[in-house]
């Protein structure tokens, strides 16, 4: 139940939403718009002109920006799916009341708290090539030959970060999961149960499609989180080896800090692009997600 | 019946095998956190013979951890207190009053919670440059409280809309104003709510690193995340007393989710349950 | 101590539809308990919070003590109210509920905690004092709210369905603590419900309100015996007074293929005729007569429902505790004269 908004006079309402108006406005609305300004501009410490869509221009023809584009997207794409079918399983897993649920829950939680400068280091020793857990297990059954410095090799250093952000992510997704199992009606199940379904038919013809809503959500989620991801990549690989890690963050944060071009307006373009990007992917797919549920019901 | 039997052992492998997967890590971290490089060098994975706590002393004095941690603190709890002191307010007039244009804030601030950071840390960098505040811990924590205002009025939002209007009724007949009523009654019966949001914001700002790494340059200002990379540039090949700094870094984490656990995940889910 | 008077008091909403309130006019005297009672959604609850100042009015005008209260705030209005939900904060003791009020009066410390203790000693809440509302039963929370307001002492007791969340025990136990109440404080009550028999037991008045508007004002036998409308006469007593089609013609009114004399004068044509279920009384050889279509026996009482020849809605009937007649069986009946109330057909107006 929610109670009724009433409708006061202005007076009683602004003390209450001026500071927040002035932190977004100040702190997160101008800064957008300011980016949207550079994206046209030369910025440079001294002097900004106006260049029109001259970076776009250059973007549009700027191969790394292509290569971090390609990077972005295919974690974006790959990460959602991997995260949450494990989690399905896992999930499920727990569902079938196992010993110490609670606690694995509670376990399986932790690496999304952490740090992702911690998450990076860590696992840079664990990809290792002399002594890294990685290499160490495949050597200790046998596989020695395909032991390789993984974030060293272009081929495999993107999916070796997609590694580590499913390691991340998918105890947060499992927990969602779990919830939503549990907040499935007693009564749909034990009925497909009365109708002798198998465990298999009961799963993906009764479960799955319960908790589509809640999937949705998640594949959502998870690929925006991609789309941003910056932090990981840049204490393992910094976009590194040739280019195989790179992501639109990373590169926009090299071009503005790091090269020694000094102009923020072409980042800034980046950014804008980037973020319309992602702006319409999210409206898009919650639009989808929106209808989807709509025929749930 | 063996069928049974078989998928049963089938679940509790997915299940053992996942729990060393997601728990290896850390524990490897903890081991090498106790030993020195050169025992760690010896046997990357072998237990600490000598549990070396005398290492953490070291780090703390000796390699700048107790300036990065006191930052931490700093800005992070100031930013927490901030957020949620203007978070709260704002959530609570959405929640309560009806006024042209509240359903657009509310939307605003929801679709800011996806907002890329790329989109406005050149231009927070170019501000605070301006204002005199790049490089400056006040600057981050402003800029932090910013970030995360959007999460924290989503959260709370829903919790205020909750609260019957009665209860507000019954303050303005006992006599207050909105404005006590909102820091006398809604506030504290937000409790829950407001802990769920101080817990989340905290890790997550304590975890904080693009917007760091952008706006403070000087060692003196550096959060833990920054010291702990820099530390890790400085000393590429001490892997013992890396280790030991992402323990500090770690056990703060690790000693809240001990206690809140729930309140934690109940956080951090909020947006995905909905 | 005051009066209350509403001059025409309505409420229009901003989302537009018809008045909520309207044309709401009435006096409450010094120490009055006067209630408002009507089906849910007739706007007593709206009319009750444009009183405590909750919501603005919209026209006519409020005055407490002949004083204009329409732009004055809820604070400054000196009244106390009483919320059907209690209304309790939840992270405050008993204590702290029923103190929050007069901290933020500047009343000394001591001033407080006298008038706490009094309040918690009328109502038997002193063990409970350093619990939270949550600790409470329903009946317990229920006289915190009550002691909220008592504390206060306020000119105006308002209450909004006070006794609709408690079982039928207690809100009877309760309806007569809020009586005793009302005769040790002497203070002026307005006390809205949808509940006929708290109505008829406590109130000095009752304000039958239909729609938005008052349907009828007077002491609550009265308005029994003599309901203004239709409406009124339909809503008081269970069962309801029965409300028949007939017609008056040459002095005499026509119910069905029955005829009855007329109580008192009236236009001829269609009109509604109504009689307690209580007033009739089963003879052997009457005017009315019917056959049993149902038997209720409740124990103290029988209702019967019968079929009048040529009357399309059956007659209600209150027999003692064993039924007169059985079921399928014809029975004649008779009223006295002044239990025969006629209202207009059309407009439900009372005719005699
Ligand atoms: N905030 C509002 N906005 C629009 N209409 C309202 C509002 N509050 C009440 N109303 C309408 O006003 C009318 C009277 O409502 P009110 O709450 O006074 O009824 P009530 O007699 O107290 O009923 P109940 O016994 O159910 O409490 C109802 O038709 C209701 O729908
Ligand atoms: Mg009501």
């Amino acid at each position: 139940m929610t109670s009724p908004r009433e409708r006061p006079a202005w007076g009683a309402i602004v003390p209450f939403l001026l500071p927040a108006t002035v932190f977004y406005l100040g702190l997160t609305a101008y800064p957008v718009i300011r980016t949207v300004w550079n994206s046209v501009h030369e910025v440079l410490p001294r002097r900004e002109a106006y260049v029109g869509g001259a970076h776009y221009v250059e973007l549009w023809a700027d191969d790394t920006f292509w290569r971090a584009v390609r990077n972005t997207v295919t974690w974006a794409l790959v990460a959602p799916f991997l995260e949450v079918s494990i989690a399905l399983l896992l999930a499920l897993a727990l569902y079938a009341r196992v010993p110490a649920a609670r606690i694995l829950r509670i376990a399986w939680f932790t690496p999304v708290l952490m740090s992702y400068v911690v998450v990076g280091i860590v696992w840079m020793w664990i990809y290792n090539y002399d002594w890294g857990a990685a290499n160490a297990i495949l050597r200790a059954v046998g596989l020695g030959h395909w032991a390789q410095p993984w974030l060293g090799t272009t081929d495999t250093a993107l999916p070796a970060l997609i590694v580590v952000t499913t390691w991340m992510w998918t105890g947060f997704n499992m927990v969602v999961l779990l919830a939503a199992l549990h907040a499935l009606p007693t009564e749909v199940i034990e009925a497909a149960e009365l109708d002798r379904c198998g465990w298999g038919a009961k799963l993906t013809r009764v479960m799955v499609p319960l908790i589509l809503p809640t999937i949705l959500n998640l594949l959502v989620l998870s690929f925006v989180g991609k789309m941003k991801i910056f932090d990981l990549v840049w204490i393992t690989t910094k976009g590194g080896p040739l280019w195989s890690t790179e992501t639109v963050s990373t590169y926009v944060y090299k071009r503005a800090f790091e090269w020694s071009t000094f102009d923020l307006g072409y980042p800034s373009a980046i950014a804008t692009v980037w973020f319309v990007i992602v702006m319409s992917f999210v409206a898009v797919l919650t639009w989808m997600v929106r209808r989807q549920q709509k025929l749930e019901y | 019946m063996w069928g049974r039997v078989l998928a049963r052992a089938a679940v509790m492998l997915v299940i053992v095998l996942w729990t060393m997967f997601a728990a290896g890590p850390f524990l490897w971290v903890a081991t090498i956190s106790l030993r020195t490089t050169s025992e760690f060098m010896a046997a990357p994975y072998a237990l600490p013979e000598t549990w070396r706590f005398d290492k953490f002393a070291t780090a703390w004095t000796g390699s700048g951890y107790d300036t990065y941690f006191t930052n931490s603190i700093l800005v992070v709890f100031s930013a927490v207190a901030i957020v949620t002191a203007v978070g709260a307010m704002a959530a609570h007039a959405l929640a309560r009053y009806r006024f042209p244009g509240n359903r657009l804030v509310y939307l605003l601030i929801f679709s800011t919670i996806v907002l890329p950071p790329q989109i406005t840390v050149i231009a927070l960098f170019q501000t605070l440059a301006k204002l005199g505040l790049y490089d400056t811990r006040v600057g981050l924590t402003l800029v932090y409280a910013a970030v995360q205002l959007p999460l924290t009025v989503y959260i709370l939002e829903s919790f205020f809309a909750r609260i019957p209007a009665d209860l507000f009724d019954a303050a303005r007949i006992d006599g207050y104003s909105e404005w006590a009523t909102f820091w006398k009654v809604a506030f504290p019966v937000a409790m829950p709510a407001i802990a769920t949001v101080v817990i989340l914001n905290t890790i997550l700002l304590w975890n904080e690193f693009l917007y760091a790494v952008v706006l403070i340059a000087d060692d003196a200002r550096r959060t833990l995340p920054l010291g702990i990379q820099k530390f890790m540039g400085d000393q590429l090949e001490d892997y013992g007393m890396i280790a030991t700094g992402l323990m500090i870094a770690i056990v703060p984490v690790v000693l809240i989710y001990a206690i809140f656990s729930e309140k934690l995940i109940q956080g951090m889910t909020a947006g995905a349950v909905k | 101590m005051a009066t209350v008077t509403l001059d025409r008091l309505g409420k229009r909403y901003a989302g537009g539809g018809a008045p909520a309130v309207q044309d709401v006019t009435f006096e409450v005297a010094h120490g009055e308990f006067f209630v408002l009672l009507g089906p849910s959604g007739c706007g007593k609850s709206t009319t009750l919070r444009m009183i405590a100042g909750l919501e603005a009015i919209t026209e006519g005008t409020l005055a407490i003590d002949g004083k204009r209260m329409n732009e004055v705030p809820a604070r400054d209005r000196d009244i106390a109210m009483v919320f059907q939900s209690y209304a309790l904060y939840p992270h405050m003791s008993v204590y702290d509920n029923m103190a929050f009020g007069l901290r933020r009066r500047a009343m000394p410390k001591a001033e407080i905690d006298r008038r706490v203790r009094v309040a918690a000693a009328i109502l038997g809440l002193e063990p409970f004092l350093g619990r939270r509302p949550h600790a409470l039963s329903g009946g317990q929370r229920q006289r915190v709210a009550v002691g909220r307001a008592i504390v206060r002492d306020p000119k105006v007791f308002l209450f909004d369905e006070p006794l609709s969340n408690l079982d039928a025990a207690l809100r009877a136990s309760t309806r007569q603590e809020l009586i005793r109440l009302h005769r040790r404080l002497g203070a002026t009550m307005i006390y809205v419900t949808h509940d006929q028999v708290e109505a008829m037991t406590m109130g000095d008045r009752i304000c039958i309100m239909d729609h938005g508007r008052v349907a009828q004002i007077g002491a609550p036998l009265d308005v029994y015996r003599r309901p203004a409308t239709t409406f009124v006469a339909g809503f008081l007593g269970s069962p309801p007074m029965n409300l028949l089609p007939a017609t008056v013609a040459d002095g005499r009114v026509r119910l069905g293929e029955a005829t009855l004399t007329l109580p008192a004068r009236v236009p001829e044509g269609p009109v509604t005729l109504g009689v307690r279920p209580e007033d009739l009384v089963p003879v052997p050889e009457g005017p009315l007569r019917g056959e049993v279509v149902a038997v209720e026996p409740l124990g103290a009482e029988t209702i019967l429902s019968l079929r009048l020849p040529g009357v399309e809605r059956e007659l209600m009937l209150r027999a003692g505790r064993s039924a007169p007649a059985g079921l399928g069986e014809r029975i004649a009946l008779v009223a006295p004269h002044d239990a025969i109330h006629l209202f207009d057909a059309a407009t439900g107006c009372r005719l005699t």
